[in-house]
């Protein structure tokens, strides 16, 4: 009787589960929909070609900005979760307190400091105000925590390693799967990024992708929007069985 | 390390002989070479050179720009804050983000948590591509968002200003579901199988199985992406911005007011004031997150 009703119930979550999914196809339909209306001359024409001017500025600012990203805040993830740091706690407690700060708070202060320091409508301005991704610095001290036995580093000293020697060895051999989610998490949000970028690159023909395709909404905005997609799919595909393990794998505790 | 009592004995004498300033640092760098804090302290220095630069600097900067004589407040000093809390448009602004936090917030925490505690019950085998599909809305640009819920309702709705609230839910709601699903899905997976076994051999079923395990095992990262998504709908400027060619969505939210502040009349101070303002409750919520999940605590080594 209950194993009748437990099939039942299976079908029942996996039906809901597949309308669901249908429900969430929908902007990516409409969007495969609006695709015939597309002028691709005409885009890669518009203002002769600044979209590949875009094109350039866009991946000069994400790959370095995720560059740094990356490596800062897994770093100091490790250093936090696993060495003595001084300040550790209040370090982990400005993370806290700024990964729930939305840039749109601090727009207009960095404006008004990258512009003192000259480097506003400068692209390397934009990377450096991007480039604090306390989530990463979060997710990294969460699995470091979780992920790396004291054993293990133990044994790692008695063989003579570092502390860097431990971060080399022991840290990033195990953090693949980190790499892939912070890498992943960093990516969209750079990606996607509109409000600092319109705010620190206000020359439109200097811009980058997120801000540029606003010219289009008239016409192609459904190519551009694919291919501001693309990338992040990508991503997700190849960082997917990192992602899947889960953010807080070891974390959660019985 | 290894020169560390000839080294130590030399800088004493040096140390004696200073004043006290020197002294002082003289110690603190003694204490951090004593306990080998230099590397741990040079890999977190990066992190903390860009925190600073991108997060605790500007606070700071803008806290000692609101005193200055501004448009809004001519004389200076720190009652800006006051003068600018009792503009006219904060009133509207409120009832607007209200509206979001009662209606849309609790939307989207339950429909993340009801997807992904369905995704976690069963065994879908095209559970990646499931995924995949509810998280690509999240990745299209906010402003293509717009574009494709103007086509589902239809462009009439939208200058009415009552709608406009429902329609920005809709596009706050289609951007930020996705992400949350895989990160809760994620979650979800974590929980050891240990446990799960134990709740089933205890006569759970699936739904008891989720609402009473599953649920408060991930408690504290469901209060954590609560605590975001209420930051973000209190600091939200995009959506209701790129609506601006209807007329209705000036001065929307607090963040388009404190922009308005600084851009259209040129007063820093005033921008500034409303956007530290705006500050307060990511700290609170951040403190009571600190105070109720085992965050700041040094995990145990076992």
């Amino acid at each position: 009787m209950i194993s009748v009703t437990q099939r039942r119930n299976t079908i029942l979550i996996k039906l809901t589960l597949w309308i669901l999914t249908l429900l969430a196809s929908i902007p990516l339909w409409w969007l495969l929909q609006n695709m015939r209306d597309i002028n691709i001359a005409s885009i890669a024409s518009y203002q002769e070609g600044v979209i590949f001017r875009w094109v350039k500025e866009t991946l000069i600012f994400v790959l370095s900005a995720l560059v740094l990203s990356v490596t800062t805040s897994v770093t100091a993830g490790f250093a936090l979760a696993v060495l003595d740091v001084p300040f550790r706690r209040t370090l982990l407690f400005l993370t806290l307190v700024t990964m729930l700060i939305p840039v749109t708070a601090l727009a207009m202060p960095l404006y008004v400091m990258v512009d003192k320091i000259g480097l506003n409508d400068n692209v390397l301005g934009l990377i450096l105000a991007s480039a604090y991704f306390p989530f990463g610095a979060f997710l990294s001290y969460l699995y470091f925590s979780a992920s790396l036995p004291v054993d293990l580093i133990d044994m790692g000293r008695i063989d003579g390693l570092g502390d860097i020697g431990i971060y080399r060895h022991l840290g990033l051999t195990l953090a693949n799967s980190l790499l892939g989610l912070v890498t992943f998490f960093s990516f969209i949000t750079l990606w996607s990024s509109t409000h600092l970028p319109s705010v620190l690159l206000t020359d439109p023909a200097a811009s980058i992708m997120a801000i540029g395709i606003e010219a289009f909404f008239s016409q192609g905005s459904a190519l551009i929007a694919l291919l501001m997609i693309i990338p992040s799919v990508a991503l997700y595909l190849v960082a997917q069985r990192s992602i899947a393990r889960g953010i807080f794998s070891g974390a959660v505790k019985g | 390390m290894h020169q560390g009592t000839n080294h130590d004995s030399l800088c004493v004498d040096a140390g004696q002989h200073c004043t006290p300033w020197i002294k002082i640092i003289y110690d603190c760098a003694v204490s951090v070479r004593r306990k080998e804090k230099v590397v741990p302290t040079l890999m977190v220095l990066p992190y903390l050179l860009l925190m600073s630069f991108c997060a605790i600097v500007p606070v700071i900067y803008g806290a000692l720009e609101v005193p200055k004589p501004s448009f809004v407040n001519l004389t200076g000093g720190y009652d800006t804050f006051l003068k600018v809390l009792q503009d006219f448009r904060l009133g509207a602004a409120s009832l607007n983000i209200l509206f979001l936090l009662l209606i849309f917030v609790p939307l989207m925490i339950v429909t993340v948590l009801v997807i992904s505690l369905l995704m976690d019950s069963v065994e879908i085998r095209a559970n990646n591509v499931m995924r995949l599909v509810f998280l690509i809305p999240a990745l299209i640009p906010t402003g293509v968002a717009v574009l494709f819920w103007f086509d589902m309702v239809g462009p009439e709705v939208i200058w009415n200003s009552s709608n406009i609230r429902w329609f920005i839910g809709c596009v706050i709601f289609s951007t930020s579901v996705g992400g949350w699903i895989v990160i809760q899905y994620g979650s979800l997976r974590s929980i050891s199988q240990e446990v799960l076994e134990a709740g089933v051999v205890d006569g759970c079923n699936r739904f008891q199985l989720a609402w009473r395990l599953k649920v408060p095992l991930i408690a504290r990262y469901v209060a954590y992406m609560a605590i975001l998504l209420v930051v973000n709908t209190l600091q939200i400027f995009t959506e209701p911005n790129l609506l601006l060619s209807t007329k209705v969505t000036t001065d929307w939210s607090f963040n388009q007011i404190a922009f308005s502040y600084a851009f259209s009349y040129g007063d820093f101070s005033g921008g500034t004031a409303i956007s530290l303002t705006l500050l307060l409750p990511n700290i609170i919520l951040a403190l009571l997150f600190a105070c109720y999940t085992d965050f700041l605590r040094k995990q145990q080594r076992a």
